[in-house]
């Protein structure tokens, strides 16, 4: 299936689409907020936000809020560029198997 | 077919986290701050009308002012940042305080204050009802009430419906910053 092959490897764990689909919607969003809307634990969205970085989806900016340390993750250009393309493969695979 | 699943039950969780990500009720202290505002400045016409004009100008562009802040403020505190929403919040404020000013034109063309009072009221009911349409659902009650207002202000003349709707509108914004503060959950810095 042609659709497999758009299919991109940093997207296919739900988090990290989850990630990057919030991040489509909203221009910055920080760890916490991440934390609250996915439900996962400290280590594991650290983990997971690291992956994005490493592939260069995601960039990160540290910042302070009333003196407490906040970091904030946007997505990058290649990042929005891959998860459309992630969302489009998503579809069609969505679009043959229901018809 | 496993796979399938599998994708249905990623696909739901990326769907619940956008949802929980996008409830907007408002800022509960921009609310509370309009609510005093409101309330002190819509009783004026009916016991200090000289003093109406000059306080909407000092109280409405510094609340447009503060609210910003606020807004800013709350942005950072929640910890997302979505600067079209913000720019659709600061320009439908300024249109509305832009229509505001045009309701003193028929006044500064010599018609009585009344008909300035009567436009503000429905460009304010106008725009809150459409702020709670388009921007945050608790001001459209408030909008709504405001409509009514109107309708009684033009129909009948009742004592004191300046200073009423004043109140009631007052008390439509506090429980709209009052319901707003239930329905956050605070976002703790790491």
């Amino acid at each position: 299936m042609k659709a497999l092959d758009r299919l991109d490897s940093a997207f296919e764990h739900r988090a990290r689409l989850a990630i990057g689909v919030l991040l489509a919607r909203h221009d910055e969003i920080s760890f916490a907020r991440f934390k609250q809307s996915l439900s996962l634990t400290d280590g594991n969205l650290g983990a997971q936000l690291r992956k994005l970085e490493d592939t260069g989806y995601v960039a990160l900016r540290r910042d302070f809020v009333e003196r407490k340390p906040v970091t904030w993750y946007r997505l990058t250009e290649a990042g929005r560029n891959a998860l459309d393309s992630h969302l489009g493969a998503l579809q069609s695979m969505i679009a043959t198997a229901t018809g | 077919m496993q796979q399938a699943e599998q994708l249905k039950q990623d696909l739901d969780y990326v769907v619940g986290a956008v949802r929980r990500h996008d409830r907007s009720a408002g800022v509960p202290s921009i609310y509370f701050m309009w609510a005093v505002i409101v309330a002190v400045g819509w009783a004026l016409p009916d016991f200090a009308p000289q003093l109406a004009a000059p306080f909407w100008v000092l109280f409405g562009i510094g609340g447009g002012l503060v609210s910003m802040w606020l807004a800013a403020r709350d942005t950072k505190h929640s910890g997302s940042v979505d600067q079209a929403h913000g720019r659709r919040h600061g320009l439908h404020w300024l249109v509305t305080g832009a229509a505001f000013l045009v309701c003193w034109l028929p006044v500064m063309r010599g018609a009585p204050i009344e008909t300035a009072v009567g436009n503000f009221m429905l460009v304010a009911a106008i725009s809150y009802a459409l702020a709670g349409v388009h921007l945050e659902r608790p001001l459209l009650w408030t909008g709504l009430l405001m409509l009514a207002a109107y309708v009684v202000l033009t129909m009948f003349a009742w004592p004191y419906t300046w200073t009423a709707t004043g109140l009631l509108v007052a008390i439509a914004l506090a429980w709209a910053g009052f319901s707003s503060q239930r329905s956050r959950s605070p976002v703790h810095p790491e």
